[in-house]
């Protein structure tokens, strides 16, 4: 990820800057496994069975030591909420009820001799019946871990080994992916991958309450790196609150902003945003009827007899109307230009995939021109790596930026952004540079140098930031309450 | 989607025809339109004692899906009804024919809503105590729900001249 050289010099390993966080990758059979280590505990602790276990740290969202401070306080209220109706039953081992003359409620027949099951509560339906409800609950609604007995208000949950025997084994995959899928949703621990087609989740312990000062920044098995307080691309070192406002306000804002910057102006008097689309430069507010010069923006009465034509530019009339027109513009140009810097870099990182393609391309010709060997010429992919890295952090920064209010520490961060901006750009230029032959070493040198400053300079404002959001540094604009 | 009506909901819908013609509840008439489609019923309902639907004899369609009993049926009175629970053009706004998946009104617990055991005589019997006690926590009518709420005597009223037209008087 950084660059390795510079790292290992001032990290030793197992260090983490301040800007990281601690965080493990899951595949589908740990998670499997992580779940039956759970309920193995808690059979070991109350002596019951393993599907029992399971369906109680369900309805605890997987807390185990909550399940056991509120099972050892009020061990029927538990059950209740799991949908547990006999905790003595052996529910590993579900078996068809022997057959007896009773009524199913589900087809409303009475036929003897057909095959019945019922939980511990004892609402009886056939087989085949159950069969039809389990298959709708699982493929209809998607549910699994709180399919209900069909009974009247029965609140007992249908467990994981009666499932087995009475679904369709197509339905029983369905309901096996749909459990392990709600493990993750409910595990406050845990978050797949939102990588298209990943089948790994996260586990980072970075807790909900913690996003207004940390962005915990994770990084998948499959190479997607994310937030994982909200699932969000990684967008350090801006924090998640305001990533979410800046992107809602990006979609909702940036055309209109740009539209209307070019296209209207205001009244001078009432602030109401005009488009001129033909006619004279007389202007007639239709809100407050104000008469105003669209050139001079300066009031028409002035104007004299002068029809269609202004030259009265530098009065001083209409100064004060442009000047006051220019504040009210002002933050919305405020924005424009946080905006334009925020897409010009996302523009660029678009452009990745051409940038690789460009270089596997520059790094045979300098194998070619050269006495580079392969491995030599990697340092090419790094830099490129490293670039594409620090234009994202980088189209974060002036999101954050946008939102802080000035002042010193804006100031510091704002120069800090503007080193490895430049720096950043100066490596985007040696990547472009032409290959000659003699010229190589020393630019395989500078590429080097500058790959490992730029690194250094987004690790320096990332920790620097992290550092600042961990102790309230930071002064916002807007309250970070929602 | 078109699903091929299940085995088990011709059954179960035969059954319970037979079981509504042996004994029905006070007040309640229910059976198919026809004989050669069991997933369209009608309905009778009597208006209940000391209510202003009193008297009145409402009708109603009752449209069953195709994997009846999984999924709960539709029903809709096919005369003017003016209640709280209705929608205007009918249909029953009744937690137990709601689906037990989704909650549209977010008021219900699940166990209020369809499961698989409840069956065309409890759905009317739900409606008929609907008809006596209107819920105007979640309405379907909001005219109805605040007429109801607001002016009890102007509410009587409309229902009673709804009755009377039922009666066709």
């Amino acid at each position: 990820m950084e660059n390795p050289g510079l790292f290992t010099a001032i990290h030793r390993p197992g260090d983490k800057s301040p800007s990281q966080v601690d965080f493990v990758v899951r595949t589908p059979a740990d998670l499997v496994r992580i779940q039956r280590q759970e309920a193995a505990e808690i059979c070991n602790v109350f002596g019951m069975s393993m599907a029992h276990a399971t369906m109680m740290l369900r309805t605890m969202r997987w807390n185990r030591e909550k399940l056991i401070e509120r099972y050892i306080d009020d061990a029927e209220r538990v059950l209740r909420d799991a949908g547990i109706a006999d905790i003595e039953t052996d529910a590993a081992r579900p078996t068809v009820l022997p057959l007896r003359h009773q009524l199913c409620e589900i087809c409303f027949s009475n036929e003897p001799n057909v095959p019945m099951y019922a939980l511990a509560c004892d609402h009886a339906f056939c087989v085949e019946c159950y069969n039809e409800y389990l298959s709708h609950k699982i493929q209809d609604e998607g549910l699994s871990a709180r399919i209900q007995c069909p009974g009247t208000r029965c609140p007992n949950v249908v467990d994981e080994p009666s499932v087995e025997m009475l679904a369709h084994p197509v339905d029983y995959v369905k309901f096996q992916r749909l459990l392990l899928r709600s493990f993750v949703d409910e595990n406050q621990v845990m978050k797949w991958c939102p990588a298209p087609g990943c089948e790994y989740a996260v586990e980072c312990h970075t807790p909900q309450s913690a996003l207004d000062s940390t962005v915990p920044t994770v990084k998948c098995r499959c190479g997607h790196e994310f937030c994982f307080g909200c699932g969000y691309a990684n967008h350090q070192p801006c924090i998640c609150n305001l990533t979410q406002l800046w992107l809602r306000k990006c979609m909702d804002d940036s055309e209109t902003s740009t539209w209307i910057s070019v296209n209207t102006k205001e009244c001078s008097r009432c602030r109401s945003i005009i488009e001129k689309n033909g006619g004279c430069n007389h202007m007639t507010c239709r809100k407050c009827s104000y008469e105003f010069c669209w050139v001079c923006m300066g009031p028409w009465a002035e104007h004299g007899r002068t029809w269609y034509h202004c030259n009265r530019y530098g009065e001083q009339s209409s100064q004060a109307a442009r000047d006051s027109q220019e504040k009210s513009r002002s933050s919305l140009k405020r924005y424009l230009h946080y905006y334009n810097r925020y897409a010009n870099h996302e523009q660029s990182a678009r452009l990745d995939h051409q940038l690789y393609l460009k270089t596997e391309k520059r790094m045979e010709s300098m194998q070619q021109k050269s006495d580079l060997s392969w491995i030599e010429v990697q340092f090419l992919r790094d830099a490129v790596d490293t670039l594409v890295e620090c234009r994202m952090t980088l189209k974060w920064t002036y999101a954050l930026a946008f939102y802080l209010e000035p002042g010193n520490l804006t100031t510091l961060f704002e120069d800090n952004q503007c080193d490895l901006e430049m720096a950043t750009e100066q490596l985007s230029g040696l990547l472009e540079r032409p290959l000659e032959r003699k010229s190589i070493p020393a630019l395989r040198q500078q590429i080097l140098d500058k790959t490992a400053y730029v690194a250094s300079r987004r690790q320096i404002l990332l920790d620097d930031t992290a550092e600042g959001l961990a102790d309230g540094r930071w002064r916002f604009n807007m309250s970070l309450i929602n | 989607m078109y699903t091929k009506p299940s085995a088990t909901a011709l059954k179960r819908l035969m059954k319970e025809y037979k079981e509504l013609t042996v004994n029905a509840p006070d007040g309640i008439t229910a059976g198919p339109i026809s004989e050669d489609n069991f997933f369209e019923w009608e309905a009778l309902i009597m208006g209940p004692d000391d209510t202003p639907y009193e008297g009145g004899v409402f009708t109603a369609t009752i449209t069953f899906p195709h994997d009846y009993p999984l999924n709960p049926p539709e029903m809709r009175f096919t005369c003017p009804m003016f209640h709280p629970n209705v929608y205007e053009n009918g249909v029953v706004c009744i937690s137990i024919l709601h689906p037990p998946g989704d909650d549209p009104n977010m008021y219900e617990s699940s166990s209020e809503r369809w499961s698989p055991v409840q069956s065309v005589e409890k759905i009317l019997l739900s409606v008929v105590s609907m008809i006596a006690e209107p819920n105007d926590e979640s309405g379907a009518n909001i005219d109805a729900c605040k007429v109801w709420r607001d002016n009890r005597e102007e509410f009587n009223r409309i229902v009673r001249d709804n009755v009377r037209k039922t009666l066709e008087l």
